[in-house]
């Protein structure tokens, strides 16, 4: 009974946690139900007296969100296909020695994400222009973010692939497995939920990327979610409750999504292949 | 996939019909691309489309760029040779444009023009425009800020609604009687924020108490800033009001929390839906007496970039967005940059009496500058003001250092 | 031919492969920007020659007008104070949330996955909810604090000098805690149980077994949240655009906004590019120190 006892307490406290965590989430929520200047009230209304539900339909109507949503998905999903093809193997070399030319790799990919990207825009946005990538605009900005998000995206799965016995790879090349068999066979499949968490993260950034692909994507045919939600700012007019329901509408499914999804991936770590 | 494949198998095709029935033809189609920030709710997002359905031969692209974006996107694209044809340029922006020649000289177009005549446009918007006489551009519209006040508020104080204040002290009178802390109510609300906001807030005080931005250390200049810093210190503003901007300042006077506000007509649409109070508009209150009126200008202009390919078909659609202005604020609630255009009325007391006060307002609107470093300038004086009010400096030492700056931009 | 085939599926030559091709994409993509950065540092920059790279050379001109500017030292002193706080709010908590969640009760990996919002809430509306939450007047942290009793007039975190730093700093955690639990977590859960087990029979308590057994095994996940925890609070941008524009009078500002203002409020590109070459040398510190951390890993 003292088990049973133990986990509603700790749910009870993990419940408070979560209240005090996602409270701005609620106060995106509750802002698309109120009226553009309830939001500055004093006191804050936590509930709204006369909830506008019709600024989802407004949101819906008027911006076509759907092409926005199928953009900042082909975005995403490029960027992240990019991102792992490259640098899953990039990370697991990395992972596999230890001398010199790894530390000076190690250094490289790290420095070289240093800047925002607000700064690094000016120069990526010449460079492509002289390459004419900016015809192909999104395929653009799937390259400039997915070199933004690589290194993140090394260095994570860098720390998987440590956490794979080496001796197994070893066993595995004295069993007449070629370097590329063993890598594919086994030491992969050992580190796919670490890839698996980074490549999810990649892609919920990825999904949200604003600053290359309001830069970039010019035509409003291509652009994403990130783009189209700093539609409703303007001069001295920002609609407040209009950019909450349209962001309210693409982030809940993807919070949902992940839910689900993560509870898989970080709880069915502990059970894996490793023992 | 496919789809897209065969929409443009069928683009080419019919692309290729007229091409080969009528190779005679006089022009083939070109394409206009146009940048402004104009929302899909505002007017050259429209205008654009109507000029793409009205001209057959004239394909038009329109892309909204982000206020803070604008010069940096234009900028960036005018020295990659990416520069759209036609631009909408913020006013204090447009001569950093101009004075390098990225932009049209529309001198002699305008003057042969029929529908965009020069003495139609304000005074103010006009001067913004031009640079070394030349006409560089025209005006897409223009603002100015004025004081909105709750008169239900005032009734409750005592104070008399048809008798808004009329002079510095007689709003500072009138803030702190409005002033009601254990309500949540501020006398006044406004937007001191370090950007260009504080210095279109900022400015006409200075103007009116007889200085500019050429001399802001003055006396007026000192007398306007010991002013802010009173209302500041008084808390009879929101101390908050040195971060926030003119729109979600004005969003607490809407709802209630302030008994005044000084923003502009921009305002209107939204405290029309949402004021749910007796709000009327004054024009901005004087140093003393007869003093000299002054107000900011606001708003943007249309400029040709000067690398366009299609010169004439640009100023064509700048001709057709002039010949809609007297439509504009029945739509869209923008005021036209000019004097030929008597408004309709709306319909709507409180907007009608609202308007009449703006128009009036505007006649004494001035331009910022036009300095092609206007953002220098902007920015000492931002800097003066957020120096002063969180107490940091005396007003008159700031301004010092700001004049000092300001003078090294000068020359 | 056959040689360089067998070398690359089965030899040096397929490590040099995965790691030549991703590196060669970065330095092109992200390397050469940073080259045109440092390049315009010693340059006269003129907003109309922004699209080559042939520009006056100044020599170190831009630099001596930096520190020439008194906000100069105050700025970065802003920035180590928000890059401290925040990594170390971020991490504790985060760590404190993963270890909580470590714990197998029902419900909780549900809970866990909640906590992600902030990464995927867009930058717009979490700098917009921030602001109205640190709101003086009608913010909602005001408000509980003032109802519980706590303070008895509005801090006005956005607007008083000495707060505005502290309120960016506040929203930066929560945006990072969510990005140190999960990857924390996940370290976590790929430490065997049976050093746990073995642990307990030697008799070793809670925190003998957090510091012998757990620190020690996630050295190199806590060396890579780390410094991709520098490297994100070195960007974090969004927060100060959406608080307090780096205002009251540079109170909040940072080497990042900084940069942005100079380059693209100011037009003065070479400053704004100087600043970042400063932030490189900082964030080339930072690496070799990670670079070294992981030296000492155990590889598992």
């Amino acid at each position: 009974m003292t088990e049973a006892w133990r986990n509603r307490l700790m749910l009870l406290i993990a419940l408070a946690l979560a209240a005090v965590y996602l409270f701005p989430l609620y106060w995106m929520y509750i802002t698309t139900l109120k009226s553009g200047s309830a939001v500055f009230a004093t006191p804050p209304g936590f509930w709204p007296s006369d909830p506008h539900w019709d600024t989802y339909v407004y949101v819906w109507e008027s911006r076509n969100l759907a092409r926005y949503l199928g953009n900042s998905l082909v975005i995403a999903t490029g960027a992240v296909t990019l991102i792992t093809l490259l640098g899953t193997g990039c990370a697991y070399v990395l992972a596999r020695y230890r001398n010199r030319w790894v530390d000076v790799g190690l250094f490289l990919i790290l420095m070289l994400q240093v800047l925002p990207a607000s700064l690094m825009i000016t120069p990526i946005f010449v460079g492509f222009s002289q390459l004419g990538l900016l015809d192909y605009p999104r395929f653009a900005v799937v390259l400039a973010i997915a070199a933004k998000s690589m290194p993140f995206f090394v260095v994570l799965v860098r720390a998987t692939f440590m956490s794979v016995p080496m001796e197994l790879e070893e066993a595995a090349l004295v069993d007449g497995n070629s370097r590329i068999g063993a890598f594919f066979n086994i030491v992969l499949p050992l580190a796919r939920n670490g890839i698996l968490v980074s490549a999810i993260l990649i892609f919920m950034q990825a999904f949200g990327e604003f600053v290359y692909s309001k830069s970039i994507i010019q035509a409003i045919e291509y652009q994403p979610a990130s783009v189209g939600l700093n539609s409703f700012m303007g001069p001295n007019t920002n609609e407040w409750n209009s950019i909450m329901a349209f962001a309210t509408i693409y982030v809940t499914p993807i919070l949902a999504i992940f839910v689900l999804l993560q509870r898989r991936i970080v709880s069915g770590l502990t059970s894996g292949a490793l023992k | 996939m496919s789809i897209r494949m065969c929409l443009m198998a069928g683009a080419v095709a019919l692309a290729g019909i007229p091409a080969l029935g009528m190779s005679h033809a006089s022009a083939e189609e070109i394409t206009l691309r146009i940048w402004s920030l104009d929302k899909p709710e505002q007017p050259a997002w429209n205008l654009a489309k109507e000029f793409d359905d009205k001209e057959p031969n004239i394909k038009v692209e329109y892309r909204l760029i982000q206020f803070d974006d604008v010069v940096s996107e234009a900028m960036r694209a005018y020295s990659t040779g990416q520069a759209p044809d036609i631009i909408a340029i913020d006013n204090p922006e447009h001569a950093l444009f101009a004075s390098r020649g990225a932009f049209l000289d529309l001198t002699d177009m305008i003057s042969k023009s029929s529908v965009i005549k020069k003495e139609n446009y304000f005074k103010g918007p006009l001067n913004s425009v031009t640079w070394k006489d030349k006409l560089y551009g025209v005006p897409k519209a223009t603002n100015t800020i004025a004081l909105y006040y709750n008169a239900d508020m005032f009734r409750a104080k005592g104070l008399d609604p048809d008798k808004p204040p009329q002079t510095w002290d007689e709003l500072l009178a009138a803030a702190r009687k409005l002033n009601d802390p254990a309500r949540n109510v501020y006398g006044l609300a406004f937007s001191a924020k370090g950007n260009e906001e504080g210095t279109f807030q900022f400015l006409p005080w200075v103007q009116m108490a007889g200085g500019s931005y050429k001399h802001i250390n003055t006396e007026g200049g000192v007398k306007a800033l010991t002013a802010w810093k009173t209302i500041m210190n008084e808390k009879l503003a929101s101390p908050d009001s040195l971060t926030r901007g003119q729109w979600d300042s004005t969003g607490t006077f809407n709802a209630g929390n302030a008994a005044m506000a000084i923003s502009g007509p921009w305002e209107l649409n939204r405290m029309t839906s949402e004021a749910k109070f007796d709000w009327r508009v004054a024009l901005l209150p004087i140093p003393q007496p007869g003093a000299e009126r002054s107000s900011a200008m606001g708003d943007f202009n249309w400029a040709i970039f000067s690398s366009t390919k299609h010169p004439a078909e640009a100023f064509k659609a700048i001709e057709y967005f002039a010949s809609q202005d007297d439509k504009m604020f029945a739509k869209y609630g923008q005021l036209p940059a000019r004097s030929d255009i008597t408004l309709p009325a709306t319909g709507d007391a409180k907007k009608d009496a609202a308007l009449k006060v703006f128009q009036e307002q505007l006649k004494y609107a001035q331009a910022r500058g036009p300095h092609p470093q206007w953002p220098k300038i902007s920015k000492a004086i931002q800097d003066a003001i957020q120096a002063a009010l969180t107490g940091q400096m005396s007003p008159k030492d700031a301004l010092d250092q700001a004049q000092k700056k300001i003078d090294a931009v000068l020359g | 031919m056959r040689k360089l085939a067998l070398s690359l599926t089965d030899g040096r030559g397929f490590d040099i492969l995965l790691v030549a091709v991703p590196l060669g994409f970065l330095l092109a993509l992200s390397g050469l920007p940073l080259l045109y950065n440092v390049l315009m540092s010693f340059q006269e920059v003129d907003m109309f020659s922004l699209g080559s790279v042939i520009r006056p050379f100044v020599g170190l001109a831009n630099y001596k007008a930096l520190f020439a500017e008194p906000e100069t030292w105050p700025i970065f002193a802003n920035t180590a104070i928000f890059v401290t706080a925040s990594i170390a709010g971020q991490f504790v908590i985060g760590f404190g949330l993963a270890l909580f969640f470590w714990v197998n009760f029902p419900g909780a990996s549900w809970l866990r996955g909640l906590f992600l919002i902030s990464w995927i809430m867009p930058g717009l509306v979490v700098g917009a909810v921030w602001n109205w939450m640190l709101s003086g007047d009608f913010g909602v942290i005001n408000f509980l604090l003032r109802e519980a009793g706590l303070i008895s007039r509005n801090i006005f975190w956005r607007s008083d000098p000495n707060f505005a730093l502290w309120a960016v700093i506040l929203a930066n955690i929560w945006l990072g805690t969510s990005f140190n639990m999960i990857l924390l977590s996940v370290g976590l859960s790929a430490i065997p149980e049976d050093l746990y087990e073995a642990a307990e029979l030697d008799g070793a308590n809670v925190w003998q077994r957090f510091v012998t057994i757990t620190l020690p095994m996630m050295r190199s996940s806590i060396g890579a949240i780390l410094s991709l925890g520098l490297i994100f609070t070195l960007q974090q941008f969004d927060l100060f655009a959406a608080i307090t524009s780096g205002g009251p009078n540079n109170a909040s500002n940072v080497a990042q906004y900084w940069a942005w203002d100079l380059s693209f409020k100011q037009y003065d590109f070479a400053r704004g590019a100087t600043i970042s070459v400063i932030m490189i040398l900082f964030v080339m510190l930072a690496s070799v120190i990670y670079v070294r951390s992981t030296r000492q890993e155990v590889r598992g």
